[in-house]
């Protein structure tokens, strides 16, 4: 067998060749170095030292709330996004969607040029010039066709100089401005006008209230002002001086929202308004109602306990409890209005709700109509619908899309597509390819908020600033300045406006606004001041109104459902994804949801009972039917939810918007009908009775958390208020070790993680995505649990004697930086070890991958790079440059964001001191809009979190094991008091 | 017979390649270090016998920020837009060079507003942070790690920067015990 006959060379010689000559290659091309230049500065941007960070105030632009941003810009580049300390809406907070913007500025998605569809129907790149040119033309050639409203432009929400600049130039064009947002709360503004006779949003003060009863509005999530709420919520409800406020959800599913209620109560879809008339009734026959319930007695009269009872689905039992503590623990307050919840009487179940504030004596102390939003103004769906109507009768000839997707975010069955096609001339100004601009024919994208000026007002305190961070990545220009220069062109407008670009316009907008705040003094120096501070932000007077007993013409009538079938079907928005808009984002796509830790992908939320009936199971898929279409996705099971009731989230199922949003899930709108909220005739979501059905295929429902439960470990604790009154049994002994404890020199940081503040809202993990460069993975190594987070939120559905029958507890895991590490001293190259400051050091160019680490882990913190994770240019551009990009082979972990701590060490060097308490804070910390993580340096006594280590409600998870962690977790409370 | 020579010819051709290289890259020349775009001399700007300039008049962000800085073509210009350089021969450390056609080279890119592509000498890999500001104000000389370049023509690398070195000067340096323990910390550099 030795000799091969045709004496050539046998395999196995072959491969010693090849070894022996490729082993040479190597040891021959190391002793060269790679070829690596430095690029220096032409001309250097003033203000600019490289590896110095530049902060840039803004205004986060991704859903209506307006919330301030700070942005890090290093070299010229955005690398990370951080809530505004300074803005008094989110104070330094942020959500995962804003965390994420970063990925909508580098998405490679983005269009990045103008483009213009050509004779053969396809979309071609165009020069600006060029392509503002074609604007023009085609508005000269509208305009003298004559006849007003032919032109229309269809904006986001946009109250500010460039929604003021949009509507005058429509005037000046004889068109229309309209804005459009999904979710604009109709039927919150017009309840407010029956019982308040002020049709606008208020600014709720949940942070003042002792008892807070929410009526589905999901605050936590999508509602008005998520991040505002979030922190407000925390206030109210964290523990404090041995108190705390008591928070009551009700709503058919326990949404995010709801599994943070001390009691989630199950109702009847629909029927929230006649609970809220039963509970104030409650209120003012037993005698709790200070007005008495002024003009309103006579109303809820009918409304006993016992016929809400049987409307509603909820115990008598409960209705009282709820009726006896809303009017004690005062102040209280009773919120409505949430999407998912809008049926077809959304306006009278508000209008109960706000006469259920009325009885309680609510009005004025925790409702503020001084500081209304801005949301109050935007257009009507009737408006919208109107415009649909006249597109398709061929009433409009051009029309501008601007920031809105609205052959996504409308109901199919409304008709925008159609209608869109019976448009001759499109112009969009969307920055991403999504299903509105895919039939446009004229792209002309617009720098996005991080590229451009701007400024925008959420409500009356803020006047926020948006100012460029960086220029533009792509070949795109921002809208304000195309209308500026295509007026400049027109026909008798040339000379409308005098400024050359909108930077200029905005100033001279601000002028004005500078006259109205300081009435004088020197501009410059209010410019500056504005523009460093996000904008600015005044104090509102709150205005005091009084309920008119006069609510004619409000019947509280029954919910009506279009559809046959057996299941009321929720379509619900998305906190990652709000109304579709946040898909096309990897971070949130990867960022699994709180309930269900489900990832890029959707699925239908239905009780364990539901599943039993259609014969389904986790990852089964189900068939949702619906007179107007069908829809299908994998089933989840979850025991918040009615067993009548199913549930499919908003924001998904996009046939277009970039690689990371195309073809991924389902659209529930997309079944849903044209059903109105009848006094408003706003569009009411939750209508539909479905009918559903298995469909015997099933797939591995992908998710980051496979089981519910704690498993006896008690991982998650709680403890009752109760107890906390009677005083814990706190625990503080120190345990018998045959090692001396580690003695810390100057700094031994530590951490701690409140879990009753905690809301699983998963800001934190978006943000350590973004300052630590960890990779997304996607959809099928998540199902293998290759995911890279090194912050996850575990979720445990335990039994309770609550009324749900379950309760739900987030516990935030990351690295717990072990004083006595179980990961350290299985590592056979010290690639991990224990630092001088308390750290677990994680030394990447040490590490050679054996994984030991992670296998003796007790928390499953440690995260194995599988593969060299190559993300898409200009994505890569986000890459913070203070943390190494890991590699294929190697482990990786949470590391206390030693960058930060370095940078920290290294200015209070500078100013020859040591760091001061809260001087920096890490990046989950800083995101976190409740407040619940604190972190700084255990070896000084007066730091917050030395004083929180041994706070009574702290202890550290799974201390048995002796593996004694830096991160102290403070107890979940629970409410067990009469 | 035949198929021995053909099993060793590989293995010797790569040895060939290998020691080729490998005298090529430790050839002692006078001119060490990579060849830049612009044969541009710290000998004659920082020289003492020539022009002086302190090393922070360029790098200046030496002292403020981990990155020392390279000048801009700008500042180049500050003082080239006035100094057009000799039209003598020089030797730059045994190549001759023309002084004025090198400081034209400047001025073209200047023109065209295009920046130097300077070749990196002393490079640290991904993974190490290294902060001048931190050396420099404990009072360290940009010699101590960059060599005496004030007196070369072509900048190359003196130490191989390597974490022995680090390590060696650390613990030299180190104050106290508390100290040392930091400078050794791996996390200080690593992360």
């Amino acid at each position: 067998m030795s000799q091969d006959k045709k004496g050539g060379l046998k395999r196995r010689d072959f491969l010693k060749i090849i070894g022996v000559a490729g082993g040479t290659a190597a040891v021959a091309g190391g002793c060269s170095n790679p070829a690596e230049q430095i690029i220096p500065y032409v001309i250097p941007p003033e203000g600019i030292i490289p590896g110095v960070p530049n902060w840039y105030a803004s205004t986060c632009r991704e859903c209506p709330a307006g919330c301030g941003i700070i942005v890090k810009n290093r070299e010229g580049r955005a690398i990370k996004v951080e809530g505004n300390p300074k803005n008094p809406i989110n104070m330094g907070g942020s959500c995962a969607e804003g965390q994420a913007m970063l990925q909508g500025l580098y998405n490679p998605d983005r269009i990045r040029s103008p483009l213009s569809r050509s004779d053969l129907g396809r979309l071609e790149p165009q020069g600006w010039d060029n392509a503002q040119k074609m604007l023009t033309e085609k508005i000269e050639e509208v305009r003298k066709k004559g006849g007003n409203g032919r032109i229309v432009f269809l904006s986001d929400h946009n109250e500010g100089t460039l929604g003021n600049l949009i509507g005058d130039w429509m005037s000046a064009l004889g068109g229309k401005h309209l804005t459009y947002e999904a979710y604009s709360y109709e039927p919150l503004k017009e309840a407010n006008r029956i019982v308040f006779g002020i049709d606008k949003i208020p600014t709720y003060n949940i942070d003042k209230t002792k008892y807070l009863l929410s009526f589905g509005a999901d605050f936590i999530e999508t509602w008005l002002s998520p991040t505002l709420y979030a922190r407000q919520f925390s206030e109210m409800h964290g523990y404090k001086d041995k108190s705390m406020g008591k928070f009551v959800h009700v709503e058919p599913r326990a949404s995010l929202t709801g599994v943070n209620a001390d009691e989630w109560v199950s109702i009847k879809p629909g029927t929230e308004a006649v609970l809220a008339l039963g509970i104030a009734n409650v209120i003012v026959s037993e005698g709790m109602s200070a007005n008495g319930g002024g003009g309103f007695a006579g109303l809820l009269g009918a409304y006993t306990p016992e016929k809400v009872s049987s409307v509603t689905d909820v115990p008598v039992d409960t209705i009282k409890e709820i009726a006896g503590e809303f009017s004690s623990m005062q102040p209280s307050l009773a919120i409505g209005g949430g999407i998912a919840n809008t049926s077809t009487n959304a306006t009278e179940t508000l209008v109960a709700i706000n006469i259920l504030n009325y009885v309680a004596g609510n009005v004025g102390q925790t409702i503020d109509f001084g500081n209304a939003l801005t949301l109050s103004g935007v257009s009507t769906f009737k408006e919208i619908s109107s415009l649909v109507d006249s597109m398709s009768k061929g009433e409009v000839d051009l029309l501008f899309i601007y920031n809105v997707n609205p052959v996504f975010t409308l109901p199919r069955s409304l008709g925008f597509e159609d209608a869109l096609g019976k448009v001759p001339y499109v112009v969009s100004f969307s920055s991403f390819m999504d299903e509105t601009t895919e039939k446009a024919n004229l792209i002309l994208p617009d720098s996005t908020t991080l590229e451009s000026w701007g400024d925008f007002i959420p409500d009356a305190r803020v006047h926020g600033l948006i100012q460029p961070v960086m220029t533009p990545v792509f070949n795109t220009r921002s809208t304000g300045d195309v209308i500026l220069s295509v007026t400049a062109q027109l026909e008798g407008l040339k000379g409308r406006y005098t400024q050359v670009s909108y930077y200029d316009y905005l100033r001279d907008s601000w002028k004005r606004v500078w006259t109205s705040v300081t009435g004088g003094g020197d501009f410059e120096m209010f410019w500056n001041t504005a523009l460093e501070n996000g904008g600015i932000y005044r104090d509102v007077t709150p205005v005091q109104v009084s309920a008119s007993g006069n609510i004619s013409g409000v019947s509280f009538g029954e919910p009506e459902f279009t559809g046959d079938g057996d299941f009321y079907f929720m379509a619900y928005p998305s906190y990652k994804y709000y109304d579709g808009r946040g898909a096309n984002k990897p971070w949130l796509q990867e960022l699994p949801d709180a309930i269900t830790t489900g990832v890029w992908d959707s699925w239908v939320e239905m009780h364990p009972d539901t599943a039993k009936r259609l014969g389904v199971k986790l990852g089964d898929f189900v068939k949702i039917e619906s007179p107007y279409g069908t829809i299908e996705t994998q089933a989840y099971v979850y025991e918040g939810i009615r067993p009548d009731t199913l549930a499919v989230m908003i924001g998904q199922g996009h046939t277009s918007y970039g690689r990371y949003a195309k073809d991924r899930g389902v659209n529930p709108l997309s079944i849903l009908p044209v059903s109105t909220d009848k006094i408003t005739g706003s569009f009411a979501w939750l209508t539909t009775k479905v009918k559903a059905s298995g469909t015997g295929r099933n797939a591995q429902f992908v998710q980051t958390q496979y089981t519910t439960t704690q498993h006896d470990r008690d991982v998650a604790q709680m403890v009752t208020l109760t107890e906390l009154e009677h005083g814990l049994h706190h625990e503080e002994h120190e345990e018998p070790d045959f090692y001396p404890p580690i003695e810390y020199d100057r700094y031994h940081w530590g951490m701690s993680i409140d879990l009753q503040k905690c809301t699983g809202c998963g800001a934190c993990i978006t943000a350590c995505y973004a300052e630590n460069n960890i990779p997304f993975v996607g959809k099928e190594l998540v199902a293998k649990r290759r995911d890279m987070a090194w912050l996850r939120i575990d979720r445990f559905f335990e039994k309770s004697d609550n009324k749900a029958g379950f309760e739900t507890r987030f516990l935030p895991m990351l690295c717990q930086q072990c004083n006595n590490a179980p990961c350290e001293p299985v590592c056979p190259v010290f690639a991990t070890y224990h630092n001088p400051e308390g750290l677990n050091g994680m030394i990447y160019n040490r590490c050679v991958g054996t994984r030991y680490c992670s296998n003796n882990c007790t928390y499953s913190v440690r995260k194995f790079n599988w593969f060299s994770y190559k993300i898409p240019d200009p994505l890569n551009w986000q890459y913070n440059p203070d943390v190494t990009v890991r590699d294929k082979g190697v482990m990786e972990k949470c590391t206390f964001c030693v960058q930060r701590i370095i940078y920290a060490k290294d200015q209070a060097k500078d100013k020859g001191r040591d760091v001061l308490d809260g001087e920096f804070q890490v990046a989950c910390q800083q995101s976190c809009a409740s407040g619940a993580i604190e972190f700084g340096n255990l070896k000084d006594p007066e730091s917050r979190v030395s004083k929180l280590s041994h706070d009574e409600r702290g202890y550290r998870v799974l201390n048995q094991l002796n593996t004694q962690p830096n991160i102290t977790y403070l107890k979940k409370v629970k409410w067990d008091k009469a | 017979m035949r198929k021995w020579i053909t099993l060793l010819s590989v293995p010797l051709l790569s040895l060939a390649i290998f020691l080729g290289l490998y005298f090529f890259d430790n050839a002692e020349s006078s001119n060490k270090g990579p060849v830049q775009p612009v044969r541009f001399s710290h000998k004659i700007h920082a020289g003492a016998e020539n022009d002086q300039i302190p090393c922070q008049y360029c790098h200046s962000f030496v002292d403020v920020s981990p990155n020392p800085g390279i000048p801009s073509v700008q500042k180049c210009m500050g003082c080239h837009t006035h100094i057009a350089g000799r039209d003598v021969e020089y030797d730059f450390g045994g190549t001759t060079i023309n002084l004025q056609q090198e400081i034209a080279k400047v001025r073209e890119y200047w023109a065209k507003k295009e920046p130097i592509p300077w070749n990196k000498v002393n490079t640290m890999p991904g993974y190490v942070h290294f902060n001048h500001k931190r050396h420099i104000k404990r009072g360290f000389e940009c010699a101590t790690c960059h060599g005496d370049v004030a007196n070369m023509d072509q900048v190359y690398q003196v130490t191989r920067l390597n974490m022995g070195f680090c390590i060696t000067c650390h613990t030299e340096n180190a104050k106290d015990h508390e100290e040392l323990a930091r400078l050794k910390d791996c996390l200080s550099c690593h992360y």
